[in-house]
């Protein structure tokens, strides 16, 4: 390909994060000339799937502290290789048989995004899988000898019946809480959720709802996945997560909410986005990013004069990227820096079982999912919980018989690898499984950045997404604002494409 | 209709272009005229392979054009007679597949035809699932098998039909089609494969234990399973006798088929097909009532009235929390009713209680005023 030097373009786009790539699809008909480059080597910026030996480089590349990776969102990675698990590690596959997502997300099945896969025609090239049950680890009790207990949690009425641990009146007013939250934000419970918003879940399911077993307050609050404390979590927080859980469940058969893309989460989104965006005519480069803003805004053709990390000089009627993809001079710093309280710990386990009992089919006759979510206590109910993502490898993310476990919490580091051991132990599985490699890092917050921070208006920020693990409907809607600028205000038809000329659709 | 895992793009979309239309127009003109020679081809007696390849285009774009199925039906008749009268030698490809599926070779043809045109069914079933004439062509299809063709055959038939309609009610488990279609697979099997030897419960065609446990599965995935209870409560008799139950595992088991059902309620008290199983099972005590077989040996005035008793006070707790439901209260009412004729002096309810009920009731249902009347002027409350 020729030089990029002094080239010109209508839509810059830098970074290929999910963000990013939703926006490149969403230009891809749209016959502007577009340039998507990203400062790394690989697709999917901060959801990128890497390889074993990619995520090594990852890891050295991003070892230091949040100081020294000022442009990223990530920090203090480490590998961490036990004397067991050295010998674990022999019992590795090779690099390539592994795709292990830095930022692994639920996606429900109301999201928004489902329905813009399809109607951008790019959902024949993503396979969903589902994500099945959700368990809860106890921690073992103090004073007896370290055991921690496995529960499923009842996702719907047909699971309460089942779950032999709730007695009959707990199975009573659990339904009655289910009941109440299904139906939350209507009319008749409006009221009655202004009355109870400020309370603690665990405190209002006692006072309100009559249950009385304590053990009922862990599945509901792992349905609600909060980063804080179980006394810190309230009816306003949890219930419309529940009821998103809730009324997720059987859009896309039965048993089950929310799924995960194949092949690597978010990063196979964004990479079959950047795809369609260059079947579109866009141009991709790897390896480059925005080093300066040369003249923010030249007053006779108002286009932004920009050099690229290569040294190369571009001009574009629009530049859009996430803030750390934008230099200073263009992207005004933050004024408030985010909550260091806020970062997330974050680790990543590669486990040497298949794990099947977190893996039981949806439903009678329904499909075997290759997701799982873990709630486990670590410290009592003072302290958060750590959530686990676990993978099977029909995720495509590890080769078959071993399992990924994405771990994640607001709190103390050394808490990720005990709930991996707890979730470990309380499979009950002889010999207990082992942890073959794991890496750990922190995951930064972002504070709430100010839309069109320049004065020209022709930079876009995008938010990046967030440290959670719920791909939340606020991306999509980033997406398609940026989008309308780009396109002008009376433009229709966000992500709804014809399927194109000859393109397999696999209906 | 559900996906599983993967989004669906929406099958039509109304699009009134002209190009749209005239594309429309072209259709309809070819619909009609496949539509024509299928009628003309038969009038005539024309029951050619070509017609039947016809028969199958119209009936994949209508499937629900009964009269073509019929016609279908025609044509597969003929040809199968055909076949079982022929004195021709059959080639030696056909005569080595015969021999290998162990058949007359006549026979062993109309079995070939029979299994192509249920495949030919499969994918119309699947995107049809509530279609009656796809069940009933699979139903005749299975019945011509089972006139024609020894036992061993035929039963092979009716056993992938049973995997079928279990895969059928796996994805909708609310289809009325696959419940009855279920019960006729199950009754072919056990006639094909009792050998004629009438035991009730040594034959190896006896499914009431499987069958049974399949309706577990069912209603543990899917409480509201009105045709899972119905199927289940269809079963307990031949269940209990093929058994040879005797009055304390008959006990044994009424106790628990209340256990679950009471478990079910307290799960979801405002379930309707919950409170239709209990009723069954009160209905089984009652001696005067002859469409529920009794459970129970003996089964008299005593045991009636005790269990009344028990169930009065169980669904009497159930209110704690759901003082709401109209069905707790509907339930209260009957079984008080029926309590009182078979135990006049009984202490367990009193009339004070019942019309307290009956007012609940009133109040939480006005739009059936007139029942509730009705009601109490017959429990003369």
């Amino acid at each position: 390909m020729d030089s990029l030097d002094n080239t010109s373009w209508d839509v810059i786009i830098t970074g290929t994060g999910l963000p990013q790539s939703l926006l490149a699809l969403s230009l891809s008909r749209s016959g502007k000339q577009i340039l998507h480059i990203d400062r790394n080597d690989y697709y999917g910026g901060d959801e990128a799937a890497l390889a074993l030996s990619e995520a090594e480089q990852w890891v050295k590349k991003h070892g230091g502290d949040a100081s020294e990776n000022a442009d990223s969102a990530y920090s203090h990675a480490t590998i961490s290789l036990s004397d067991a698990q050295e010998e674990g590690a022999k019992k590795l596959g090779f690099s390539r048989a592994y795709s292990l997502a830095l930022a692994p997300h639920l996606v429900y099945a109301r999201s928004n995004l489902l329905p813009a896969v399809v109607s951008s025609r790019t959902h024949s090239q993503l396979e969903f899988q589902a994500i099945g049950s959700w368990f809860t680890v106890t921690a073992p009790l103090d004073g007896l000898p370290s055991w921690s207990r496995l529960t499923r949690v009842p996702s719907g009425r047909e699971d309460v019946f089942r779950d032999d641990s709730l007695d009959l009146r707990s199975k009573r007013s659990l339904m009655k809480f289910l009941r109440f939250v299904a139906s939350y934000d209507e009319e008749s419970e409006q009221q009655r959720m202004v009355e109870l918003k400020g309370l603690p879940l665990s405190v209002a399911l006692k006072q309100h709802f009559g249950l009385k077993s304590a053990a009922a307050v862990g599945p509901l609050l792992a349905l609600a996945l909060p980063t804080v404390s179980e006394i810190e979590t309230t009816m306003e927080f949890a219930v419309p997560r529940i009821a998103r859980h809730l009324r997720s469940i059987g859009m896309f058969g039965p048993g089950f909410s929310a799924v995960l893309p194949k092949w690597g989460g978010l990063a196979e989104i964004a990479q079959v986005a950047c795809r369609a965006c260059a079947v579109g005519g866009g141009v991709y480069v790897l390896g480059q990013g925005i080093k300066n803003a040369i003249r923010a805004e030249d007053a006779e053709d108002s286009k932004l004069r920009l050099e690229l990390t290569g040294g190369e000089e571009v001009t574009a009627r629009w530049l859009v990227g996430c803030p750390r993809d934008l230099p200073a001079t263009i992207s005004k710093p933050i004024p408030n820096q985010a909550d260091p309280a806020e970062d997330i710990m974050k680790s990543i386990s590669i486990v040497s079982s298949p794990l099947t009992s977190l893996f039981p089919p949806t439903a009678e006759g329904g499909v075997i999912p290759a997701g799982a979510v873990v709630w486990v206590e670590v410290a009592g109910s003072s302290s958060p919980s750590v959530r686990i993502l676990v993978h099977s490898s029909e995720s495509g993310e590890c080769p078959a018989g071993q399992c990924v476990l994405y771990a994640s919490l607001r709190g103390d580091p050394s808490y990720l690898d005990t709930a991996v051991q707890n979730l470990l132990e309380s499979m009950g599985e002889q010999p207990k499984p082992e942890v073959l490699w794991q890496m750990q890092y922190q995951h930064h917050a972002e504070a709430e950045q100010p839309q069109n921070t320049t004065s020209s208006g022709h930079v876009f920020t995008l938010q990046p997404l967030s440290t959670g693990i719920v791909l939340e409907d606020d991306v999509l809607k980033d997406v398609e604002e940026a989008w309308r600028k780009i396109m002008g205000n009376g433009a229709e038809g966000f992500m709804k494409f014809e399927s194109r000329e000859g393109v397999d659709e696999d209906e | 209709m559900q996906s599983h895992g993967i989004p669906r793009v929406a099958a039509t979309t109304l699009d009134k272009s002209e190009q749209a239309r005239n594309k429309e127009r072209k259709q309809i003109i070819q619909y009609q005229a496949l539509e024509r020679d299928v009628v003309d081809r038969v009038k005539a007696k024309d029951y050619s392979d070509t017609t039947f390849q016809l028969t199958s285009q119209l009936l994949t774009q209508n499937p629900e054009y009964y009269t073509i199925w019929n016609y279908r039906r025609l044509v597969l008749q003929h040809v199968s007679a055909r076949e079982l009268a022929a004195d021709e030698e059959p080639s030696e490809q056909d005569a080595a597949a015969a021999n290998k599926a162990g058949l007359p070779p006549a026979q062993h043809e109309v079995l070939l035809l029979i299994k192509e045109d249920l495949q030919f069914l499969i994918p119309l079933l699947k995107q049809y699932p509530k279609c009656y004439w796809i069940w009933n062509h699979r139903s005749w299809l299975l019945g011509t098998a089972t006139k024609h063709l020894p036992a061993h055959s035929a039963v092979t038939l009716w056993q992938a039909e049973l995997g079928l309609v279990s895969k059928m009610l796996g994805l909708d488990s609310r289809n009325f089609h696959g419940w009855g279609y279920r019960r006729e697979v199950v009754l072919a099997i056990e006639r094909l494969s009792s050998n004629g030897d009438g035991e009730k419960g040594s034959g190896s065609g006896n499914m009431v234990e499987s069958e049974y446990a399949y309706t577990t599965k069912m209603i543990q995935s899917n409480l509201s399973n009105f045709s899972a209870w119905h199927y289940r409560s269809q079963l307990i008799p031949r269940l209990l006798s093929s058994r040879s139950a005797d009055t304390n595992a008959r006990q044994e088991f009424l106790n628990a088929e209340f256990e679950l059902i009471t478990r079910a309620l307290y799960t979801d008290p405002y379930d309707q097909s919950l409170w239709f199983y209990h009723q069954y099972l009160m209905a089984t005590l009652n001696p005067a009532n002859a469409q529920a077989l009794p459970v129970l040996e003996p089964c008299g005035r005593v045991e009636h009235a005790r269990y009344l008793e028990r169930e009065i006070g169980s669904v009497r707790e159930m209110l704690e929390g759901a003082e709401d439901c109209k069905y707790i209260y509907q339930a209260l009412l009957e079984y008080s009713g029926r309590y009182l004729e078979v135990e006049a002096e009984g202490g367990e309810v009193a009339l004070g209680e019942m019309r307290g009920w009956l007012r609940e009731l009133r109040g939480i249902d006005p739009l059936r005023e007139g029942r509730w009347r009705d009601l109490e002027r017959k429990m003369g409350l």
